[in-house]
């Protein structure tokens, strides 16, 4: 699923990196825990999570995040925003629960990681 | 959809004693969900009646969920639950439920089976 | 020597070469025309004509050679250019033959050829001409002529050059221990970890990242220790007192040491456990502690051990065999 699709799906904002929104997308997580994250996620993922501080960047960056949406109209702040730009992670927001995005983008065909064999 | 139903359709494993007011519980209808692993979060934004998605063990997440009056917990990823916290979940009536599932698929299988994450049609 | 005075002050407003205007970075392309010489641009087989051919010859030179415009030459003297311009106004004219001195232009724009390429790039911006005759200022010669195209051929080929240079570069980097020849190498990385940085925790996991990218190590081992370290490196910064990061590259393994100077992990068998955790609250607000960090460095390593003392520190050893990546 393309990310431009995404940002249709939830509605969201594009914080960063609006040239990015061709980009494929293969999978999703969602989590507030960077942990759970840098152990489950693959590469080619979306990250959804209600945190916003630059270690969510980071985490994304260890673990070749794609991009990432914020849930519930959170927004990082700017330190972030230049440091996902520079480490190329687009950044979106949307209104949306993390509940909500995680069953719309399933509804639509976007497949979970993780998921144990 | 009632609480029971969905731990058969997700295949969920409940833990701890199931008692009369328990039982109870199971018998409800749930409607929507809500999934965050910050009790912040969900002390803030979930609503009463929601059934909470967490990757959490911590037994601080019983009492979260006892003043939210949440339908229940469902602990993803397969995660086990410490005893301490089990023991509180039956002495405050929540239904602890396990599932090996990461939060998006067991959220977009809820979703499917119309759990939504939304109020009315907002 | 006269000339060569009038010439370098009338290129002292043009050193200004257009750019972005947000005053962003100087990209390579921008570094390029300051480096590059306008002799290394030029083309120098070019096209002339002599002053006392007509201009009906000029016409089939022009058309054969398919170039819009030439130097004119007396002896091997520049005396003049006739463009495309001259051409049109001689044709809109009449078209009545005569000789190039008549309709050429006389007072010749040209540039030196030890010239930076940005003073072509802003001549040929601020006057609108296609081409420039191109001088030696010793001799005050024509060596060559430059146009637009000439000038981006020649960043592009220096582009590719560049481009070529950081290929090499990885090559060797990724070859390392094949260029080096003794019984026994290994790289020594050291990073130091600051305490209760939370916004910058990270930077020392990136930057060894970045290294092990740069070395050529499979992608599916960087990630592992990427992401072992970046644990590690939490831990050192929510709990500790500050310490350090030594990664150590080996043609067989990786091993990443991570030491602190305390306080130290008391129940080192429950410190593994998932989901054990004695996270303040603050941290876990912030989307760590939540007892997974050591089963992650464990899940990422072929070795983990970890040693502490209460009170004095603690020593996280955690290693990845290179012959592991499609595990």
């Amino acid at each position: 699923m393309k990310l431009i699709r995404i940002k249709e799906l939830l509605k969201a904002d594009v914080l960063c990196l609006e040239e990015c929104l061709d980009n494929e997308i293969k999978i999703a997580c969602g989590s507030d825990l960077m942990s759970d994250v840098l152990a489950f996620i693959k590469p080619n993922a979306l990250l959804l999570t209600g945190l916003t501080n630059s270690q969510v960047v980071r985490t994304a960056e260890m673990a070749e995040v794609s991009a990432i949406c914020f849930v519930r109209g959170k927004t990082p702040d700017t330190n972030t925003i230049e440091l996902a730009k520079e480490r190329k992670i687009p950044l979106l927001t949307t209104k949306y629960s993390m509940y909500e995005c995680c069953g719309r983008l399933y509804q639509n065909g976007l497949p979970a990681c993780g998921i144990p064999k | 959809m009632k609480l029971k139903d969905i731990i058969s359709s997700l295949n969920l494993e409940a833990r701890g004693k199931i008692d009369k007011s328990s039982a109870d519980k199971l018998d409800k209808d749930i409607t929507r969900g809500y999934v965050s692993d910050l009790l912040s979060d969900v002390m803030a934004n979930s609503e009463e009646g929601d059934l909470w998605i967490t990757l959490q063990t911590h037994p601080n997440i019983i009492a979260v969920a006892s003043m939210k009056g949440l339908a229940g917990i469902v602990i993803i990823n397969g995660r086990q639950p410490e005893e301490e916290m089990v023991r509180k979940a039956e002495e405050e009536n929540i239904p602890i439920l396990l599932s090996k599932l990461p939060a998006f698929e067991l959220i977009g299988r809820l979703y499917k089976l119309g759990i939504v994450g939304l109020k009315g049609n907002a | 020597m006269r000339d060569k005075k009038k010439d370098t002050s009338s290129f002292s407003s043009a050193e200004k070469i257009p750019r972005n205007k947000k005053g962003a970075a100087i990209t390579k392309v921008q570094e390029l025309v300051y480096e590059l010489k306008v002799g290394d641009a030029m083309h120098k087989n070019m096209i002339t004509a002599s002053v006392d051919t007509s201009m009906r010859q000029l016409r089939e030179i022009l058309r054969s050679h398919r170039i819009s415009g030439t130097p004119i030459m007396d002896g091997d003297k520049l005396v003049g250019i006739v463009s495309i311009e001259d051409f049109i106004k001689w044709l809109a004219e009449g078209g009545k033959d005569c000789s190039i001195r008549e309709k050429m232009t006389k007072n010749v724009k040209t540039l030196y050829a030890d010239e930076p390429l940005v003073h072509a790039v802003s001549k040929l911006e601020q006057m609108g001409f296609g081409r420039f005759p191109v001088l030696d200022r010793q001799s005050n010669k024509l060596v060559g002529v430059i146009t637009k195209g000439d000038i981006i051929e020649s960043l592009l080929r220096e582009l590719e050059v560049d481009y070529h240079e950081e290929e090499i570069h990885r090559y060797r980097a990724s070859h390392i221990f094949e260029d080096i020849i003794a019984d026994k190498a290994t790289l020594t990385f050291q990073y130091s970890v600051k305490a209760k940085d939370f916004s910058r925790a990270g930077e020392v996991s990136s930057a060894l990242r970045k290294t092990l990218n740069r070395l050529g190590i499979h992608p599916n081992i960087v990630r592992r220790a990427a992401i072992a370290s970046y644990e590690a490196e939490m831990n050192v910064v929510i709990y500790t007192d500050g310490g350090e990061i030594v990664m150590t590259v080996r043609p067989d393994k990786i091993q990443i040491d991570v030491k602190d100077s305390g306080p130290g992990i008391a129940d080192i068998k429950k410190a593994f456990e998932p989901g054990y955790s004695t996270a303040p609250d603050w941290v876990r607000e912030l989307g760590f502690g939540a007892g997974m960090g050591l089963c992650n460095i464990k899940k990422c390593s072929d070795e983990t051990v970890l040693n502490s003392t209460v009170g004095k520190g603690t020593h996280l050893k955690v290693s990845i065999n290179m012959n592991t990546a499609e595990r």
